[in-house]
């Protein structure tokens, strides 16, 4: 079945079996490697997308019900060099571990943020109750998303608006005192 | 099965209401399997763990339905709530009307998996996986909601009531597609009462979950609706508990004479989730809160 949908941004088209999970289409054949595989049964969050702005775990989603949607994953959040506020948060704060939940853990802490730019730990913890993290213990987590909150609104104040933050074209690293490993 | 076998699959986008009926009804004919997929959180993860299909058994066809429009939204005509069999959790979860005049579904939504589930799945899968642990259906037994379903036959309502019949079983026939739910609605404000036992709140089967509504007029309830998830092969009605509660002042009930229609209404058992005994009790201690906040003296 041919699908066309935009991932990150960007169209893409493919030619895939339309009971493929999103996980291998992105994964295996665009190469977007960033969301990862847990459980494949729903339960752990690991591979957590934005599927039309709202998260679901990739794989539970075949590909063939994209056509014409629109994909976020990690790797649309920002990249090594320019990291989104959250992104960073997670390194500055210590929630990110072995970091096989983060990409999901991200998507999830994004989709909240979007909606409620101040979320209290109750509202964190039911955002993130659909992402396991076996490393953590979630206290970081959770901190880690109560930074970056505090960080986009500050950014909003000051360019805009906040939606704009945690996308990869627009994404700037405010947290001026680390530098990216090359 | 394994979920490289995923890619054997067909998978059609059917136009519309008529097109997914009458492909329904001649694969049905021809006892051709066909899989109606929503959000596919039921669907998916079955496929995942059954057996491989025997070599020369007919992979079923998939018939998208997630976005036809006329299994989607939820309105609000009156004093009734309809909602799309592929109206996802989350879209109920965000209504106004859901919000404004049936929020115990709203509730409920919140204790379905996490998020990502809610944002996928829906009543329409709910109701035909109809797991007996299933709680988008206790909620709808509470309501006493109506299934529309439709096939090349045209349009029929089935009541609650007249749903289930026995585990996993029901009097919808296998070329009739759920296109909605009605629900006739208490007055806005009405009591009600959404408890689900687990072992947490998120991504857990209940051992027990009480979905209930009423309607109370002085020291009498005029309408009460129960469902009971995990207690019975099906959906548990409560239909004893109904009787017994709107049959006299709330004040003249007793602990003793509803723990009683408590167990003749539920045959819970053991398993993986808990145990006969812990059941029983917490369906015995659900129903007795909800009565209590009411106003009886239990
Ligand atoms: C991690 C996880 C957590 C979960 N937590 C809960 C929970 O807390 N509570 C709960 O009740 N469930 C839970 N579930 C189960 C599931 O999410 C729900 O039952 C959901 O409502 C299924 O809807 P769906 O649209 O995803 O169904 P699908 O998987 O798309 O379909 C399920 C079945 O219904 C049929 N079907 C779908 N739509 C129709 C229709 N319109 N007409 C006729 N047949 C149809 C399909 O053919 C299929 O047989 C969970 C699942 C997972 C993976
Ligand atoms: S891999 Fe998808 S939820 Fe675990
Ligand atoms: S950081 Fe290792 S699982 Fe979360």
């Amino acid at each position: 079945m041919k699908i066309s949908f935009k991932v990150n941004g960007a169209a893409r088209e493919l030619d895939a079996p339309p009971l493929q999970r999103l996980l291998d289409a992105l994964r295996l054949v665009l190469g977007l490697t960033g969301t990862k595989e847990g459980c494949a049964e729903g339960e752990c969050g690991a591979c957590t997308v934005l599927l039309d702005g709202e998260p679901v775990n990739a794989c539970l989603v075949p590909v063939g019900q994209c056509q014409g949607r629109e994909i976020t994953t990690v790797e649309g959040l920002g990249a090594a060099g320019h990291l989104s506020p959250l992104q960073r948060c997670f390194i500055d704060h210590g929630g990110a571990q072995c970091g096989i939940c983060t990409p999901g853990v991200l998507i999830s802490a994004e989709h909240l943020l979007r909606r409620n730019p101040d979320p209290d730990d109750d509202a964190i913890r039911e955002a993130l109750a659909g992402n396991l993290c076996r490393c953590t213990g979630y206290q970081r987590i959770i901190e880690s998303v109560r930074a970056a909150a505090v960080l986009r609104r500050a950014d909003a104040r000051d360019v805009g608006d906040p939606r704009d933050v945690g996308d990869a074209r627009g994404a700037r690293d405010v947290s001026h005192d680390r530098q990216e490993a090359p | 099965m394994s979920v490289s076998d995923l890619r054997l699959f067909e998978m059609r986008r059917p136009a519309d209401l008529p097109d997914v009926c009458a492909v329904l009804a001649e694969r049905v004919s021809r006892s051709e399997p066909t899989v109606l997929l929503a959000g596919g959180t039921d669907w998916l993860v079955e496929q995942e763990t059954r057996p491989a299909f025997a070599k020369e058994a007919a992979l079923p066809l998939v018939l998208d339905v997630s976005r036809l429009p006329a299994l989607r939204g939820i309105t609000l005509d009156g004093d009734r709530l309809r909602i799309g069999a592929a109206a996802t959790y989350l879209d109920m979860r965000r209504d106004p009307a859901v919000l404004a005049r049936a929020p115990m579904l709203e509730r409920m939504g919140r204790d379905i998996g996490a998020i990502q589930i809610q944002a996928r799945g829906t009543l329409g899968g709910n109701l035909a996986t109809a797991s007996p642990a299933a709680d988008g259906v206790t909620a709808l037994a509470a309501y006493d909601a109506t299934l529309v379903v439709h096939s090349v036959r045209g349009e029929r309502r089935i009541p609650f009531a007249s749903l289930q019949t026995a585990y996993k079983r029901s009097t919808r026939a296998a070329d009739e597609v759920i296109v909605a739910v009605e629900i006739d609605l208490p007055p806005a404000g009405s009591p009600w009462i959404w408890r689900k036992v687990g072992t947490r709140r998120a991504q857990s089967i209940s051992k027990v979950a009480l979905a209930g509504v009423a309607v109370r007029e002085g020291d009498r309830l005029t309408r009460l609706g129960l469902g009971m998830a995990s207690v019975a092969p099906v959906t548990a009605l409560l239909s004893r508990v109904r009787t017994l509660a709107t049959s006299r002042p709330l004040r003249d009930l007793t602990a003793a004479d509803i723990d009683a229609a408590v167990d003749a209404d539920v045959s819970p058992i053991d398993d993986i989730r808990s145990t006969r005994d812990y059941r029983a009790h917490c369906a015995r201690s659900v129903v007795r809160a909800f009565l209590r906040d009411l106003g009886a003296p239990v």
